[in-house]
């Protein structure tokens, strides 16, 4: 019994002991986003606004050659890509990939520039099949979770029979081994590998550093304990109330739901969540099985199912509804994101579910207490609650390639190049948006050698809108770009920029050219 | 509001503009010949009184002569020249630079005018215009007069503050 206490404490531990968790954003990249520079960098600094892992981490040159000798080192929120010294002219691609704290990958890229822009192209990973295979395998961990470890607890605690649990059996095998398969996938994804690299250690290892590699080794561990618990005997109450515990902390341990702020109460209301699904889902089965032979006996079960059901119904529609609001911002993400339109079919789903179980509740159960003839209806309709659980794991499963609306990272600057006579300018506006916008410049010479300036001014007009030109003074920071911060840009549209850079008291360079501008 | 209100206002604009800017008295003079350029200066930087003006000589501009001024400091900052010019018989190479008027005080609601005697050489082209970039400091603030056009550049993108130019004619 000690043990098994102990072994609940570590695993609320590991669930709850990490820090604030939030998905990871790129926050600044140096050299900039965009920006062009004389020389290669000694260095690539990718900083995000949390710790991470580095996966994937690519750096493809001016003739789109990947170059693998890049050295890749991580310090906190920071990734530092060691830069060959041979780049060639051209346009460099960083395409990064990285595992945030809730234990997703997040991927994207960042350009600059040496001497003159150019196209590079990014040659695209071939996904093999290993998305298909996440999907799969999370189904599967799915089922072990709730139909098995919900199954036993149903079994155990509401039926106190552990007769006819070949499917709850099934369930569990299913699990275990989705869980187990799920860790070296997950680290193939995160890393950017074929399935070919399936047997390798790297992808195990960096699956196992992340949190969703926690979130696999608690549901395991669940699973285990739910088909000891299985097995009978003293102690298989508390066993299968500490899987069924387990099952909420995988979940409330990793994902994108749990990680989000405010973890106070994000966390717990996953946990709720999870624990309500494996017991709602988790008695589908062992009803089947006891409609399939009616006796006198099933009723207090029933009853005794029917009883707790209402309350977890209850919570599992309040706990999913704050995450929900949580994870959206807005009602428009339902249909516009990735994210809302699977919520949205899930609801939806969701919706049928509950108007069936409502049914079964209402009008099926007490026929059945009159006349046990009736079980065949009931049967029915057990199934397609079946059928329809299979379908909402289904589409959850998707909601591991899809980042909610909440963590979406901003987009690239806008950057334009202005080549002039005697002096280059490199121009970044982030967001590029219409609304309160950054400038960076970026003076260099015409032989790409960075230009001394005394001032520099940005003068920004909008003809078409009939705003004439509006003078801002340009600040020198210590990066030694000039920057203009917090312009208002009350429209979109092609605006016209103009950059006077004072070299000498009596000289300056003026370089001209229009950027689209976003709409908001 | 009409296009042609629009003219109309932006006609206004720019006459207005033009007379307000630090510019040269005489428009034209001869390439290999003298020339004296007075500087008018209309008003302050932005209400802020003067008290600064510095003049830049353009390369091929010799023989420079500051007329001194009443309570004005001039000086004049030498310098080597790109070019070698013959002045009188003798070979220069050096010589001002920039000339500099300082320690007075020109209040914005007063005009003045500032001279140079001083010889274009037959080295400058004829039928260019020569540019004489001006910064005006004030107490408050500076004007920096020198924006030169590019050359071929539309006359619609001229910039707001043009360096006092004069245009050279070949010798008669």
């Amino acid at each position: 019994m000690r043990v098994l206490a102990a072994l609940a404490t570590l695993l609320l531990c590991i669930g709850f002991a990490t820090g604030a968790w939030a998905h990871a954003a790129l926050v600044s990249v140096e050299p900039a986003n965009g920006s062009i520079v004389a020389s290669a960098p000694k260095s690539v600094e990718l900083r995000f606004n949390e710790v991470v892992t580095p996966g994937a981490i690519r750096l493809i040159d001016g003739t789109g050659k990947v170059r693998d000798e890049a050295r890749v080192s991580a310090s906190g929120e920071t990734i530092s890509i060691a830069v060959p010294q041979d780049l060639p002219q051209g346009t460099v691609v960083v395409s990064y990939r990285v595992i945030s704290q809730d234990g997703h990958p997040v991927a994207g890229s960042v350009i600059f520039s040496i001497g003159v822009p150019s196209a590079t192209q990014v040659p695209t990973v071939a996904d093999g099949g290993v998305n298909a295979l996440i999907w799969l395998m999370r189904i599967g961990l799915y089922l072990g979770l709730f139909a098995g470890v919900g199954g036993v607890f149903f079994a155990i605690w509401i039926a106190r029979s552990t007769n006819g649990m070949l499917l709850p059996r099934g369930a569990l095998l299913m699990g275990v081994l989705g869980a187990i398969a799920s860790l070296p996938l997950l680290g193939l994804d995160l890393l950017g590998l074929p399935l070919t690299a399936f047997l390798t250690s790297a992808p195990w290892t960096i699956a196992s550093r992340t949190s969703a590699g926690t979130a696999l080794l608690i549901a395991i561990a669940a699973m285990l304990v739910a088909g000891i618990a299985l097995r009978g005997g003293q102690g298989a109450r508390v066993l299968s109330a500490i899987a069924l515990a387990g099952v909420g902390l995988s979940l409330a341990s990793s994902g994108h739901a749990a990680t989000t702020p405010p973890q106070a109460l994000t966390r717990p209301a996953i946990f709720l969540h999870g624990l309500g699904i494996a017991f709602w889902i988790g008695a589908l089965a062992p009803l089947v099985v006891l409609m399939s032979r009616p006796t006198a006996a099933m009723l207090p079960i029933l009853n005794r199912f029917s009883r707790v059901a209402v309350p977890v119904v209850a919570i599992l529609a309040l706990t999913g509804l704050t995450l929900a609001i949580i994870q959206l911002e807005s009602f428009a993400a339902l249909v516009e994101t990735k994210y809302g339109v699977i919520l949205s079919i899930k609801l939806a789903l969701v919706a049928v579910l509950l108007a069936l179980a409502a049914f079964n509740r209402l009008r099926l159960t007490p026929a059945l207490a009159k006349n046990l003839k009736t079980a065949p209806a009931l049967k029915r309709s057990i199934l397609a609650e079946c059928v329809l659980a299979l379908a909402v794991f289904a589409v959850v499963a998707g909601w591991r390639f899809t980042p909610p609306p909440r963590a979406i990272v901003p987009e690239a600057p806008l950057a334009i190049h202005i080549h002039g006579e005697k002096a280059m300018f490199q121009v970044l506006v982030s967001p590029g948006k219409a609304g309160t916008d950054d400038f960076v410049l970026q003076l260099m010479t015409g032989e790409a050698t960075p230009l001394q300036a005394k001032e520099a001014t940005l003068t920004l007009s909008l003809p078409e809108r009939g705003i004439e030109p509006i003078e801002y003074d340009a600040e020198l920071g210590p990066d030694g770009y000039w920057h203009v911060r917090k312009v208002e840009l009350p429209f979109a549209g092609r605006w016209h920029v103009r950059i006077d850079a004072l070299v000498t008291d009596f000289e300056k360079v003026t370089l001209e050219d229009d950027i689209e501008v976003a709409p908001r | 509001m009409s296009k042609a209100t629009y003219l109309i206002i932006s006609a206004g604009l720019i006459s207005t503009a033009a007379s307000a800017h630090v510019s040269l008295e005489t428009k034209q003079a001869i390439a290999g010949g003298s020339y004296k350029a007075v500087f008018a200066v209309p008003h302050g930087c932005a209400g802020s009184p003067t008290v600064k003006i510095r003049v830049q000589i353009p390369e091929g501009v010799i023989a420079v002569k500051p007329m001194p001024k009443a309570g004005w400091s001039v000086d004049v900052v030498e310098g080597k020249y790109t070019g070698e010019y013959d002045y009188h018989g003798n070979k220069v190479s050096s010589g001002a630079k920039e000339v500099v008027w300082s320690g007075g005080k020109l209040p914005d609601h007063n005009y003045d005018e500032f001279v140079i005697s001083t010889f274009l050489t037959d080295s400058l082209k004829p039928n260019t215009t020569l540019y004489f970039p001006v910064v005006q400091e004030c107490e408050k603030g500076v004007s920096r007069w020198i924006e030169i056009p590019a050359e071929g550049a539309a006359r619609s993108h001229e910039g707001k503050s043009p360096a006092p130019g004069v245009k050279l004619l070949p010798k008669p």
